[in-house]
């Protein structure tokens, strides 16, 4: 059952941990926003890991909070993969004798995160200011080359190669090498500054100016090459295993760098973003003499590689939730005709803007274009269809180029919301399912769609909602961990996400009590001496419950019925429950205003009127709730699967709410305290998850003879087959691990997971005898690979196969596999 | 807000595709004004421009609107009001084309989509009202609008008459012949059989719009078998509600037909024709038992394109639904089975129909294989369909049946029929 866990790439035994923020919601400065909220008594110069949470910085400035962190190993992990990569064919940068072909598919150069802006803002500054570097350039080149040539723009690259074909074969040894560097670090153990400065610190890298003196001897000595002349022992630089004495640094991420600047661009990195956390140092790549290098190929050329390659391996959920690099995915469904487009049916005849009822609309691609066309069609069919038939319209379909798309209609007050996708990705009936719970869960974030859409602020949000709906839509499967495998089962999905519930998981009455007791002591808001009450004050918020996801199932719940389905459809927007069920993540803590559906309704709790009431700044008031989503606790390492969602009210009887609120340290350190007494039992839980299911189940295509040819051809089988494609022997592991992640994370329910592991672990006897008419099944998996012992199940032993691989039997199906 | 359209009506339109005239305009409700129909219209034709193909849509209360272009001269757009009982979209897009079919087998393919007098032709269609009407009303109480099946009446022996038919076309130099009883094949020659269904059933809709019991000369154009060139449909009414038909050449004229050939070849059947309205109502010979608690049911004959479709009869006790109903709730089962499940019965191959018609939405998606069996209860009724290479049949059942025992029930009920019938 386990054979995720025991197959994690790095062990978690590192205790610190890489902080990755999502800052897509904000455009601002970082260091404006983290002076708003309650914790605005810390400054930015208070640095240190006891005091300052680490998503202090990401807090928006309304508020608003969605930080996500990986555990440092599976970071680490994707990066040695990426290392492993670039030796692949399906490397982006290519050489040939003339010219660098720069292989883009389609517009990767523009795709940059936002996260990285900043350092692109750098650098380009930097080759402003900085003429002399320029030539300093030039005269490399000239040094070795013997031909003085002008500064170059850019695109080193190109010039380089261009101008010097020469020393095209001395390219090779240029290198590319990801480290991971993680400045925060430097915060906790603080080596001096000495000498070294922050090439030494942070990167790990001795370099000792005076050693250099004179061995290149030419023109620019002001800004010396960065000879690498020294390690520091279990620094980024010596982990990565690529760098060598001897070697020259040349460039970080996109910036050349010399001893001048190298201070400056280091000190530049921004924190543990996304982006940069893990910089590309390029170096002269190591010649096989040893120590001592000679003086060839001086020449400062920097390789234009995609970071694109680096980060295949990484999840691309993940990707999407940080917000950085969308375009990539949004460019792969750009053929795709799918749009969302929100129209007011109010038009303005004297206004003669063309698209003036346009009030919001994502994406912009061509397919969608085509569809935005025709949006006369919608308004006026809206309009219509209420005279004639006497309904509103949900739903339309219409042919654009020889394709079926359905659209689908919500009529909110003056205005319309329109949704349209490819039929063949989202049938009519799932689509009303999609766009009704569309609609509230952008209720629930903003309160109503007017406020949602009509707000400038918003709009970058709302693209990254969207994003990440039709991405879940339309290729789900490029959401999960394997690149390549083939789309996951679309109709087990579509009615999984269709049902208006959420997957509970029943567990033993002990255990239950426990976690009941635990989240009502949480709930009680009794602090100690944490508390408002200690200190004579207003509590700022009232706990109105909370709820607790394990691995995607609902474990525990103490909120209304209606306020879990608001919760849970926007941890289903968000993608957070299959989430937590990977155990990459370090930490995830969201803090936002919502909205909760259940006061919206006018009722007895008449603050409904209110809610909807539309206006800029709409403070929160009462009825207003606080989430706080704060799923793993990042101290205990083992099992990190709690997912614990709050529901807090401000400025109900407790003190008013004026104004924004950010999210307050002390209660999420109580989610935090909760979640970490809650991992003593995740034992039982597991095993609640791994006992069989009480009446056997099993698949009925088992028991076809045609239906065999569909099992072998399954995603499971698939997913594995492209696993163990990849040829990068770094990189297994962790795909094979991670294929199985993602094997969990599918799962509909336990009692399928437990057939699916079935049929993935090694066949023993019993089945042996039985499933022999399937051993022409490996012709689905493609040919390639044939998987020697794989077998059906026989649908009838399933309730005694619940056995989990073990280490050692994954072990030796992967070696079969080899 | 109130509806123009009444609850549960039906509309159907018809414009010239190019300039958008209004040709027709039927529907049991008061007309729609010209706004409407103008805007209706102009949606479909502004999409069109821009490289999308309206096709349908959807309201929450059950209405819908289903436009389609036909040779690209004739535009039909069927519109349903609200509340009127789940009318699916499968069903509106049979209306359309059985409307298409209605015109190009009145007036000819040519007239139609080279229409240069508008005018004209709005008077020329007046002559298909009848015919479009049965369609828009459901078609009596046939399925074939629905199917795509000809409706069959199955005789204890069909054997003289099919002989009788035989040599009267034959004598008739004609090879397409035809004895119809209350709009219900009862027999027909070889190369009748090998014409498309869809002109089996109209052609049986055809001759049920006929009044009077004098025989006719009527020119038909066949949708596919000779859609601009018309042939002659000769209808003779041997008994009221048993007509006999054929198509031919100029050969005969009606007067010969009638006078020689008709009394000498059914006089000495004249007996067995009456037997055979006997039966009209229930479509079955009297040997074949169904199980009392079988309401109705629909078989369709996959390979010969053939349906016998029958209800029990009027005295059902309290609590049961009434035949119309029962007829109904089949209607309603076959378009839900067919649509999601068993497959419209042309499917043949199930591969082939994925690729057929972009607008049906393939439900089948899902499924790794080929469902063969489904059933559905209701407040109302209980119902099974069962699906065999040769067969499909629809049972409607009532609620006291215990759903356990539907599928033996089916599966008897099949065997009884195509060993007693041989259909």
């Amino acid at each position: 059952m386990t054979s995720k866990d025991v197959h994690r790439p790095h062990d978690s035994s590192v205790c610190d941990s890489a902080k990755l923020a999502d800052n897509s919601e904000d455009e601002g400065d970082d260091s404006d926003t983290g002076s708003t909220g309650s914790a605005s008594s810390y400054s930015q110069s208070d640095y240190s890991d006891d005091l300052e949470p680490e998503w202090l910085d990401d807090v928006q400035k309304n508020g608003e909070l969605f930080y996500l962190e990986l555990s440092e190993g599976e970071e680490e992990a994707a990066l040695a993969h990426a290392g492993a990569l670039q030796g692949l064919p399906t490397n982006h940068v290519r050489f040939s004798d003339k010219e660098a072909e720069v292989i883009t598919d389609g517009g990767k150069h523009k795709e940059k995160g936002k996260a990285e802006h900043k350092l692109k803002k750098l650098a380009k500054i930097l080759r402003k200011k900085r003429p002399s570097q320029r030539r300093a350039e030039g005269s490399w080149g000239a040094g070795s080359g013997g031909q003085a040539h002008p500064p170059h723009p850019t695109s080193i690259l190109k010039n380089q190669v261009g101008q010097r074909p020469g020393v095209v074969v001395q390219q090779r040894l240029l290198k590319e090498v990801y480290v991971y560097l993680n400045p925060k670090r430097l915060g906790s153990c603080s080596p001096p500054l000495g000498k070294g400065g922050l090439l030494e610190a942070l990167v790990g890298l001795v370099h000792r100016p005076a050693w250099g003196k004179g061995e290149g001897g030419g023109v620019g000595q002001q800004e010396e090459r960065l000879t690498v002349h020294g390690l520091v022992p279990s620094s980024p630089a010596i982990k990565c295993a690529q760098i060598l004495i001897g070697d020259v640094l040349v460039a970080v991420d996109d910036v050349d760098v010399t001893s001048e600047n190298i201070e400056r661009v280091l000190s530049c990195i921004p924190g543990p973003m996304q982006e940069t956390a893990s910089c590309r140092l390029l170096y002269r790549g190591p010649l096989p003499t040893g120590l001592a290098r000679p003086e060839g190929g001086r020449h400062p050329a920097a390789l234009w590689g995609d970071p694109e390659s680096r980060r295949v391996q990484r999840s691309q959920l993940v990707k999407l939730l940080w917000g950085g690099d969308a375009v990539e995915l949004q460019m792969s469904i750009g053929h795709v005709p799918h749009i969302v487009m929100y129209l007011t049916l109010r038009l303005d005849s004297e206004s003669s803007r063309e698209d003036q009822e346009i009030l919001y609309q994502y994406p912009v691609s061509e397919a969608s274009l085509q569809l935005k066309g025709v949006r006369g069609i919608f308004l006026t069919l809206c309009d219509m269809l209420e005279n004639v038939t006497g309904g509103q319209i949900i739903s339309s379909s219409l042919l654009l180029s020889k394709q079926l798309v359905h659209v689908g209609y919500w009529k909110d007050g003056d205005n319309l919301l329109v949704l349209g996708l490819p039929a063949e990705r989202v049938p009519l009936l799932h689509l009303k399912t999609v766009i009704g719970g569309v609609v509230r869960t952008l209720r629930v974030m903003y309160g109503s769609l007017d406020r949602a859409f009509c707000e400038s602020e918003n709009g970058p949000r709302l693209d990254h909602f969207f994003c990440l709906l039709f991405q879940q839509l339309i290729q789900p499967s490029r959401l999960s961990d394997s690149p390549g495998a083939p789309p996951p089962d679309a109709s087990s999905t579509l009615f999984l996400d269709g049902l208006p519930a959420v997957r509970w998981l029943t567990l033993p009455p002990e255990i239950k009590v426990e976690i009941d007791t635990v989240l009502s002591d949480f709930e009680s808001s009794d602090f100690g001496e944490m508390s408002e009450d200690f200190f004579g004050m207003r509590r700022l918020y009232v706990t109105l419950g909370s709820c607790l996801f394990y691995k995607g199932y609902l474990i525990a719940n103490h909120l209304a019925k209606e306020d879990l389905l608001d919760v849970s459809l926007y941890c289903q927007h968000y993608c957070l429950l299959p989430l937590a069920c990977e155990q990459r993540i370090g930490q995830l803590v969201i803090w936002r205003e919502v909205f909760p559906q259940r006061r919206a309704t006018p009722g007895p709790r008449a603050a409904g009127g209110l809610l909807r009431a539309p206006g800029p700044l709409l403070p929160p008031h009462r009825g207003t709730g606080r989430l706080s989503v704060c799923p793993v606790c990042p101290v205990v390492p083992p099992q990190r699967h709690f997912m614990q969602c709050v529901l807090l009210e401000a400025g109900g009887c407790a003190a008013p709410a004026v104004g924004v609120q950010g999210p307050d340290c002390v209660y999420v350190d109580q989610v935090k305290a909760t979640l970490l007494q809650l991992e003593g039992l995740d034992g039982g839980i597991e095993e609640r998850l791994a006992t069989p299911p009480a009446p056997c189940l099993s698949c009925a295509d088992w028991f076809l003879p045609a239906g065999r040819d569909a099992v072998a051809s399954s995603p499971v089988f698939g997913r594995l087959a492209g696993a163990v494609k990849a040829p990068s022997p770094a990189g297994r592991r962790g795909l094979f691990g991670e294929a199985a992640a993602s094997l969990r994370g599918r799962r509909p329910s336990p009692q399928r997971s437990l057939s699916d592991s079935g049929s993935e672990g090694p066949g023993d006897g019993r089945r042996d005898s039985l499933g022999s008419g399937a051993s022409d099944g490996s012709a689905g998996s493609g040919g390639l690979f044939k998987i020697p012992r794989k077998k059906h199940p026989n649908p009838f032993y399933l309730g005694t196969l619940k056995k989990s691989l073990t280490e050692r039997e994954t072990e030796d199906m992967y070696n079969t596999m080899k | 807000m109130c509806a123009m359209l009444q609850a549960g009506s039906l509309h159907l339109l018809c414009l010239t595709a190019s300039s958008g005239v209004p040709l027709f305009s039927r529907g049991v409700s008061r007309q729609l004004p010209f706004s409407v129909i103008g805007s209706l219209n102009g949606v479909h034709m502004f999409g069109g421009g821009q490289g999308a193909v309206l096709s349908c849509c959807e309201t929450d209360s059950g209405g819908r609107v289903v436009w389609k272009v036909f040779q690209e001269s004739v535009m039909l757009i069927a519109v349903n009001g609200e509340q009127g009982g789940a009318v699916d979209d499968f069903q509106l897009r049979r209306l359309l084309e059985n409307t298409w079919n209605c015109m190009v087998l009145v007036l000819g393919q040519d007239e139609l989509v080279n229409a240069r007098n508008v005018e004209r032709l709005k008077r020329d269609l007046r002559s298909c009202y009848r015919l479009i009407d049965l369609f828009l009303e459901g078609a009596g109480d046939g399925m074939g609008d629905l199917t795509h099946c000809a409706d069959c009446l199955l005789v204890p022996q069909p054997g003289p008459l099919q002989e009788a038919l035989d040599t009267f076309t034959q004598a008739s130099e004609s090879e397409f012949g035809c004895l119809l009883v209350h709009g219900k094949v009862v027999v027909a020659t070889e190369k009748w059989w090998r014409l498309a269904p869809q002109e089996v059933v109209l052609l049986s809709a055809l001759v049920r719009t006929f009044s009077g019991s004098s025989s006719c000369d009527h020119p038909v154009f066949l949708p596919q078998g000779s859609p601009t060139v018309p042939l002659r449909l000769l209808r003779f009414q041997l008994l009221p509600g048993a007509d006999l038909c054929v198509l031919c050449g100029p050969a005969p004229s009606l007067q010969t037909a009638e006078s020689q050939l008709v009394a000498r070849f059914w006089c000495p059947l004249v007996e067995t024709l009456r037997g055979c309205l006997a039966l009209s109502g229930r479509c079955l010979p009297g040997s074949v038992k169904l199980h009392g608690d079988v309401l109705g049911l629909l078989l369709i004959n996959r390979e010969s394109r053939r349906a016998v479709s029958t209800v029990t009869p009027g005295d059902t006790p309290p609590g049961r639904p009434r035949p119309a109903r029962c007829r109904e709730l089949l209607r309603l089962f076959y378009v839900f089975a067919a649509t999601r499940y068993l497959g419209p019965e042309e499917a043949g191959v199930p591969g082939e129909r994925r690729q057929g018609d972009p607008l049906e939405e393939d439900f089948t998606l899902g499924f790794s294989h080929q469902p063969l069996q489904c059933y559905l209860v209701t407040e109302e009724c209980k119902l099974f369909g069962l699906q065999t290479p040769q067969h499909q049949l629809y049972l409607l059942m009532p609620v006291s049946v215990p759903t356990f025992a539907l599928r033996s029930l089916a599966t008897r009920t099949l065997s009884a029929l195509t060993s007693s019938t041989g259909f």
